[in-house]
């Protein structure tokens, strides 16, 4: 019966983002979602949980105003939920975010398995997952495909450039999960509204045993955009002359 | 004033969203095209607890408030208008009748499985010679015994061929006017009961619509619901809830009628540039969102207003009415704005069209609803 911990990030919706005049992202009417891989990892836990029993534990970092994406976690599945809330954890870096949870799981929580997503939705920088096990001193399984729990240890299937790599490793582990692992359940209404009564355990920064500060700068972000010129060539070869010249002048080629 | 949805609201409004993507927006012009009753996708909608939001748990509901229902009535009829009708008039009228008019007896017998998404509830009032003018139907239900009889022919029942438990309006005593009508359970298989085939619609054409025909139709003395004579206050309070639904789904059209519009306009090129960037296009879109806008919060102040408990008979009559109009009006130009690939079979905008006219014309018609209002303002 293993205890897991399914970590999760509560992101914008990228679907919300407008390009502002000068190409600035325009961040002021976004929505936020759960980031699209750590849904994957919340069912593979909630599966494991239906199917030999334990515990889950939806785990987060961020923002106090974040409840939302506690009660959509806990609408999926977890027995309860995880905080570690403060207003200035608005936009950690990796480094940061698998350093405080390491903090509050290697001293807080009981744990068999933890289940990352393979990376998340804005950043998708793919950090948080591989540096928690270091800095827990557990093995990490990157690119799961498929999870079987064996025992005391687990069997993951790897989604590789090659093909499929099968790999095991005893519990207590760490794996990060690809979407083709699972489709996740799309809550019922009741499933929604039982959340909200679900426990929640809120950890704050003065409850960590270190302050952990960021060691990069972003520097500036800017939208891609695609505008149409509307001017159509042939298979021509005076239309292939006149192709290549348009993409030199629109400096896609040099 | 906030105009913001709860935290449970925003969540379940998402969910149903993807829910519409995931299984209805897949099949919803296949069961359009062929009349099909989607019996797959009512367990799908039973399983996810969606059949009886605000019907309490201890009733097999959600428990969940009026305006949960209308939200999900609205997405579900972006993807699908028929499949958010038989929702919406399950719910609205069949649960909420037996919700707030039904003995304890009726609730645990037939508003469970309803509220459960078990079975399927259906309204039948309406006659052939008995639209708005409820009065001239002349279905009669006579006491003999411990057993009332019915007789009579309803018509434009929706869920007739594929309903479990109807609602249905006969008088007890014609003599008594406004107060001589009664409304009765009648379970499917009911000797007596028949419905007739379903009729080929314009739009809205998976939600099965048919007559209704009872030749003594024998039922228990306790399949009465509520008084004895009060079956047209029944149906008026069935026709406030079921309103808000129907206001729902209007709006559920408008959106996808702007979302439709939208993409279209930004991707189709003439002269020289996406006919977005041309004002008699953008002009158009900028009245559908705006109407859209107006309909959706005259929708959700009715659903608030009857989760406040205070009376919405009107509030509800002026989303319909407001709702119902706009989106035929706003489909009329996401195809004019289509053009001929509007016209076109395949194309949703053709679809929306089509099951817009009907938000017009039942559970009131536009015409009924000024009635209503002006009934209520010069009262």
């Amino acid at each position: 019966m293993p205890n897991i911990i399914a970590c999760f990030k509560w992101v914008i919706d990228e679907a919300y983002i407008r390009a502002g005049s000068s190409g600035e992202l325009d961040m002021r009417s976004v929505n936020y979602k759960l980031s699209d891989y750590d849904r994957n990892a919340i069912e593979e836990a909630a599966r494991i949980k239906e199917e030999h029993g334990g515990t889950v534990i939806a785990l987060t970092v961020g923002i106090p105003g974040g409840t939302k994406g506690l009660k959509d976690a806990l609408s999926r599945g977890p027995d309860k939920a995880c905080f570690i809330s403060d207003p200035s954890f608005e936009n950690l870096e990796p480094s940061q975010t698998a350093a405080i949870l390491a903090d509050v799981i290697g001293r807080k929580l009981d744990y068999d398995l933890i289940i990352c997503g393979e990376g998340s939705s804005d950043l998708y920088a793919r950090q948080v997952g591989p540096r928690l096990a270091e800095t827990l001193g557990i093995p990490c399984i990157s690119f799961v495909q498929k999870l079987t729990i064996d025992g005391n240890r687990i069997i993951a299937e790897r989604k590789v450039e090659e093909g499929i790599e099968v790999t095991a490793a005893p519990m207590p582990a760490l794996v990060t999960v690809v979407p083709d692992i699972n489709n996740p359940r799309i809550p019922g209404v009741k499933d929604t509204l039982t959340a909200s009564k679900k426990e929640v355990i809120t950890i704050t920064k003065d409850d960590l045993s270190s302050a952990y500060e960021p060691t990069l700068r972003t520097v500036s972000m800017t939208a891609a955009s695609m505008e149409r010129n509307c001017v159509k060539f042939t298979a021509e070869p005076s239309d292939i002359t006149a192709f290549i010249e348009a993409l030199a002048k629109e400096g896609v080629l040099r | 004033m906030d105009f913001k949805l709860t935290e449970e609201q925003e969540l379940i409004r998402r969910n149903m969203r993807e829910f519409a993507e995931t299984y209805v927006d897949p099949i919803a012009a296949e069961i359009d095209e062929n009349s099909r009753h989607p019996g797959e996708l009512f367990q799908k909608l039973a399983a996810g607890d969606w059949m009886g939001i605000p019907i309490p748990t201890e009733y097999g509901g959600a428990g969940a408030d009026y305006l949960t229902h209308a939200l999900v009535v609205e997405e579900l009829s972006r993807s699908c208008s028929s499949t958010g009708f038989t929702v919406s008039i399950h719910v609205g009228i069949a649960c909420m009748l037996t919700l707030l008019f039904g003995n304890e007896d009726q609730k645990q017998k037939y508003l469970i499985p309803m509220a459960k998404g078990e079975k399927l509830g259906a309204f039948v009032l309406t006659e052939p010679g008995a639209g708005t003018d409820v009065m001239s139907a002349t279905s009669t239900a006579v006491l003999e015994g411990d057993e009332y009889v019915l007789n009579g022919v309803k018509t434009f029942t929706s869920n007739g061929p594929t309903g479990d438990t109807y609602f249905v309006f006969a008088w007890t005593d014609k003599e008594a006017g406004r107060k001589g009508m009664s409304a009765f359970i009648v379970p499917k298989g009911t000797p007596g009961m028949q419905a007739g085939e379903h009729f080929n619609k314009m739009g809205l054409r998976s939600s099965q619509t048919s007559e209704m025909l009872f030749k003594n139709c024998r039922i228990p003395k306790g399949n009465l619901i509520g008084k004895e004579g009060a079956g047209l206050m029944l149906a008026m309070t069935g026709f406030d809830h079921g309103r808000v639904g129907i206001a729902a789904q209007s709006v559920g059209i408008l959106q996808a009628a702007l979302d439709e519009s939208i993409k279209w306009s930004k991707e189709r090129v003439q002269f020289g540039k996406p006919i977005a960037r041309q004002q008699a296009i953008s002009w158009m879109i900028a009245d559908m969102a705006t109407d859209l806008d107006a309909a959706r919060f005259l929708t959700y102040r009715a659903a608030w207003m009857k989760d406040q408990g205070v009376p919405f008979s009107k509030e509800a009559a002026m989303a319909k009415l407001f709702a119902a109009e706009a989106a035929m009006k706003h489909t009329t130009k996401a195809v004019q704005i289509h053009g001929g690939y509007g016209y076109v079979k395949g194309a949703k905008v053709e679809r929306l069209f089509r099951d817009a006219k009907i938000t017009e014309i039942y559970e009131g018609t536009s015409e009924a609803q000024r009635m209503v209002i002006s009934g209520n303002v010069l009262r």
